[in-house]
């Protein structure tokens, strides 16, 4: 093997890569967000009792962590807007995928982590006449939150990587716009080792971060 | 019944019955508890002692019967049935302090933001008033120097302590005492039960559900002792305790034999 290394071409073409980037990251941070804040209707409505709000979430949640990622984009590209008068970008139907993809997944974190609260606090702050929403936001949300914090940033470094999936529907983040370099300039190895890295540059840190933090976490809960 | 005797009563209840599915776990409990007056629930494990008492403070619902609190009969009858409101039931345990087991501290909360939590959340009593209010009962259990250290950095004791304070900042009408020191290793139990003594003779009115034979002797007013879901015995400790009518009231003490009468103090 001598093949002659010629990175050059990504300078070349940097404007259509940060462009990538930036579609990129757009995709992810309107999935996430709202997948995290749509999470926390779908898993209060799986912990629900009434069985009109549990069993609708129990199935959603359960159609979207058990089929692929790329079907779901899939079919919302091409299928979702013939079944439905809306006429859908590949933005629109890649963002719709993802974040649903995430509410399922934050609606299981939000329902554990709420559940892995011992039942004596809630009876704690039930006993001091706190009503049901005092002891949620004061007693239960506090403690579970920072036990669904490093599941969260797991499923955040997870989302960046789908990202990459929306390429299959044309949507110009970093993975297509590599694909569509690499077929102009003839440098697929550099390409795709490119973006690679730059996928690396930007999940590695918050890997790192996790890591620790549950360290941390951890030893505090020994304590 | 007259007025004045309805004054005197905190608690009382007719028929207290609970039913979990198939299982009766209270079986009719007609109970009286007067203001100032220290009343000890002994009984077997699944007697129902911890079930009687979260009925008290309504965290289990009575299936039927009624409580009468502060006078007041608790819930409105339908049909038959009493039924709750949850606001009522909200508005009462302010009045109702309970100690668990198992303590049960905030644990994202330094000691004094734990017994701050009710006057603030509760009570809406401005930070000033909560932080006066809850320095002055940390004293009383003996917690003050630790007002700025986590429940995690406490002994067992020192916890339930101040699960004690928590519950008295609110100024209860009555305390609820559940297995409060079931749980601690026993060269901790002391100082709980010590504190719990220093409250009773204040005049607090309180209802214990305990193992402690040598402490519902010497602390009691009154000693109630539950089997199956009733009352079969109640009176004097040292009746109850020295005298048991019951061959279930027997077997018990038999089983705790640890219980040895105190010293007469000279």
């Amino acid at each position: 093997m001598d093949y002659a290394w010629d990175f050059s071409s990504l300078l070349t073409n940097g404007t259509m890569l940060l462009i990538g980037l930036r579609n990129t990251l757009a995709l992810w941070l309107t999935s996430l967000l709202l997948g995290f804040f749509f999470g926390g209707f779908v898993g209060a409505a799986r912990y629900a009792r009434n069985r009109f709000l549990n069993w609708p979430a129990s199935a959603f949640i359960e159609v979207f962590r058990n089929t692929p990622v790329l079907v779901q984009i899939m079919w919302f590209f091409f299928a979702f807007p013939i079944l439905s008068p809306l006429d859908i970008d590949a933005f629109t139907a890649a963002a719709l995928a993802l974040t649903l993809n995430t509410t399922a997944f934050a609606a299981e974190i939000y329902r554990g982590g709420i559940q892995s609260i011992h039942k004596g606090q809630w009876e704690a702050g039930q006993a001091l006449g706190m009503s049901y929403s005092q002891q949620m936001t004061r007693i239960i949300l506090p403690q579970a939150i920072r036990r669904m914090i490093p599941a969260f940033m797991n499923r955040a470094v997870e989302l960046m990587k789908m990202t990459a999936l929306a390429s299959t529907v044309a949507y110009g983040e970093l993975m297509y716009q590599a694909k569509t370099i690499s077929t102009i300039s003839f440098n697929p190895i550099e390409m795709y080792t490119g973006v690679g890295l730059i996928f690396f540059v930007m999940i590695f840190p918050i890997a790192l971060f996790v890591q620790r933090l549950e360290r941390r976490l951890r030893s505090q809960a020994d304590t | 019944m007259s007025e004045t005797m309805g004054n005197t009563e905190v608690l009382k209840t007719a028929d207290l019955k609970k039913r979990f599915a198939e299982l009766e776990v209270l079986k009719g409990i007609d109970l009286t508890v007067d203001k100032g007056e220290v009343v000890v629930v002994l009984g077997a494990s699944g007697s129902g002692k911890s079930t009687l008492l979260r009925c008290l403070n309504f965290m289990d619902l009575p299936t039927s019967g009624r409580i009468i609190f502060d006078g007041k009969p608790v819930g409105a009858i339908q049909s038959d049935k009493v039924i709750y409101s949850e606001k009522e039931l909200i508005g009462l345990r302010r009045h109702i302090g309970m100690v668990f087991q198992h303590f049960n501290l905030f644990p994202h909360m330094t000691i004094a933001e734990n017994v701050m939590e009710g006057p603030k959340t509760v009570l809406k009593l401005n930070r000033a008033e909560c932080e006066k209010r809850a320095m002055n009962h940390l004293e009383k259990v003996g917690m003050t120097e630790k007002a700025r250290a986590y429940p995690s950095q406490l002994s067992g004791g020192q916890q339930q302590r101040v699960a004690i304070a928590r519950a008295l900042v609110m100024e209860p009408l009555v305390m609820l005492f559940d297995e409060a020191t079931s749980a601690l290793d026993p060269e901790l139990v002391g100082e709980v039960l010590d504190t719990m003594k220093a409250f009773a003779e204040e005049g607090m009115t309180m209802l214990i559900v305990t193992h402690e034979l040598g402490f519902a002797y010497t602390v009691a007013d009154r000693v109630l002792f539950l089997s199956a879901g009733k009352i079969i015995e109640q009176g004097a400790p040292e009746a109850v305790l020295l005298r048991p009518r019951r061959e279930e009231t027997r077997n018990f003490l038999r089983c705790h034999g640890s219980f040895r009468l105190p010293e007469p103090e000279v």
